[in-house]
């Protein structure tokens, strides 16, 4: 009686892939929920285990959920609050900080484009070192009028649904469980074993995708901070940070992190343009290190999904979705996965088919026998 | 607002017949851990729990009713009949190997079930209750190990 294990054919994956598909073109539309829904299951995930500690400790679920979230809502807000006379007192320093950056990595750039042209016939007929300023310039005049007051405006219109993250958070830590139980509790007897494994494997998916992505970026951070620190960048620490929260978005965070590291290095070492190939030589290693080294013993792994299968879905995010999707993509093709997995083997077997509608004629003797007396 | 989830409060204690051979050395601190765990499923007369083969995902514990264990279409040779407090599939709490055999309700039954997706997370979350059952059962099994032996040694 040894069933084997059911395998997905091309139709289970052709579903999966297209549910994939679709539902990242609706979360695009809705991605005012979908990213302070995210940010409140990484705080369940932090969260979760105090309220465990709590409930053990004798609390009850409710006020161990209310204590939690409390807590670490007032914790956030103080130190928000805390911070706010020092982030004001440093935002002029920061500013002058930022324009000189950029100054020095346009500097860098000019240098670079200079040396082009000097070197190679091609890149001197281009002018390209005289469109860039001339570009830069008009950027320049424009930013201020046009994109400033577009960030601020955007800014503003995502401020309130992130607001909603820790009321999610609260409710997914007060009432969570009661939602697993909810759900399967709706689950016919025959599929019910199928389906708290789905459940299980959902839940863990999402745990695990969003525990690897805290892994890898504490193992970028490190490896950047420890490589800046050693060419002589200022504050390897934080630039480091910054560039592996960068690394969240696929590809267009990782040219953006790179970028960053090299407006500062380039600024650090205004005559010296060894130091910024130096950092984005770094950038590069690490980006491999992650490809092939990190990503496999963290993210990787919690998914299970096939390097091509991987690659090909991402370029597949980016274009259904944008950046939105080079993000959701794979935590959202690990739980389509399992759920598309998980269907296609209770739809194609008979026997559990056949216990369901077994069950339901027993159920329709026991409400139907003294209709017939 | 909650009503939407109708009845959800965790499966009911579990009573004292069951901790004597499962939970027994749990508090009720950490009873209340697993009661979070628990389902309820109600299940008819003739009814298949599990069958023989099936990859086995959960422990059921008999809280109302009876149970029929027995090899699959041979409904008349049982191999056990369980009645309310004993447990039945605890093999699948250690991994997912097909179930040795059928599981039917000889009567309307009531039962709670523990998956084992959910131990595996209590042996992250809270190793001591964790390990408390994993002995329990150990002791389970080592009891019904020394029996298969005596039965096999008074046949030889």
């Amino acid at each position: 009686m040894n069933r084997e294990r059911y395998r997905s054919g091309p139709l289970v994956w052709l579903a999966i892939l297209g549910a994939t598909c679709l539902l990242l073109f609706l979360f695009q539309k809705i991605l005012w929920l979908v990213v302070p829904f995210l940010l409140a299951l990484i705080a369940y995930y932090l969260l979760f285990p105090l309220q465990q500690r709590l409930i053990l400790g004798g609390m009850s679920r409710d006020s161990s959920a209310t204590l939690v979230s409390g807590g670490a809502f007032t914790l956030a807000t103080g130190v928000m609050l805390l911070a706010f006379p020092w982030i004001s007192s440093h935002l002029v320093s920061w500013q002058d900080s930022g324009a000189r950056y950029i100054e020095g990595g346009l500097r860098f750039i000019a240098e670079s484009l200079a040396w082009a042209e000097r070197n190679y016939t091609f890149a001197a007929k281009a002018h390209l070192s005289e469109q860039l300023t001339r570009q830069i310039s008009e950027l320049g005049d424009k930013f201020a009028g046009t994109y400033l007051a577009e960030a601020a405006l955007t800014a503003a219109a995502w401020l309130p649904s992130l607001l909603l993250a820790p009321f999610l958070a609260f409710f997914f830590l007060r009432d969570g469980w009661r939602f697993k139980m909810f759900l399967s509790r709706a689950v016919p007897n025959a599929f019910f074993e199928r389906t708290l494994y789905l459940l299980d494997q959902v839940e863990r998916t999402a745990q695990l995708y969003f525990q690897g992505l805290i892994k890898l970026t504490l193992l970028d951070t490190l490896c950047l901070a420890c490589g800046l620190w050693l060419i002589g960048v200022s504050t390897p620490l934080a630039l480091g940070l910054m560039t592996a929260v960068l690394a969240w978005v696929p590809y267009v965070g990782s040219i953006l992190g790179c970028l960053l590291v090299v407006l500062v290095a380039a600024t650090d070492f205004p005559g010296d343009p060894a130091m910024a190939y130096a950092a984005i030589a770094l950038c590069v290693w690490v980006r491999l290190l992650d490809d092939f080294f990190f990503m496999q013993i963290t993210i990787g792994r919690s998914l299970k999904l096939h390097p091509l299968l991987t690659v090909v879905m991402i370029f597949v995010g980016g274009a259904v979705a944008g950046v939105a999707g080079l993000m959701l993509v794979l935590p959202l093709l690990g739980v389509v996965m399992v759920l598309g997995q998980t269907v296609g083997g209770i739809v194609t077997d008979p026997r559990l088919r056949a216990r369901h509608v077994f069950a339901k004629e027993l159920r329709h003797r026991q409400v139907t026998r003294d209709l017939h007396s | 607002m909650l009503s939407i989830f109708g009845n959800s409060k965790p499966a009911q204690g579990i009573d004292e017949h069951e901790k004597l051979s499962l939970f027994v050395d749990l508090n009720s601190r950490e009873m209340k851990i697993v009661d979070g765990f628990m389902h309820e499923r109600n299940y008819l007369k003739n009814e298949v729990i599990f069958d023989e083969g099936e990859e086995g995902q959960a422990i059921y514990f008999i809280r109302t009713g009876k149970v029929l264990i027995c090899h699959q279409g041979q409904t008349a040779q049982a191999i056990a009949l369980l009645e309310r407090g004993n447990f039945f599939g605890e093999l699948a709490l250690l991994d997912d190997a097909p179930r040795a055999a059928q599981a039917r309700a000889a009567e309307d039954c009531t039962l709670a079930v523990f998956f084992r997706g959910d131990f595996f997370v209590l042996m992250h979350s809270h190793a001591l209750i964790a390990s408390k059952i994993a002995l329990q059962l150990a002791r389970h099994l080592g009891v019904r190990l020394r029996g298969a032996v005596r039965k096999q040694q008074e046949l030889v």
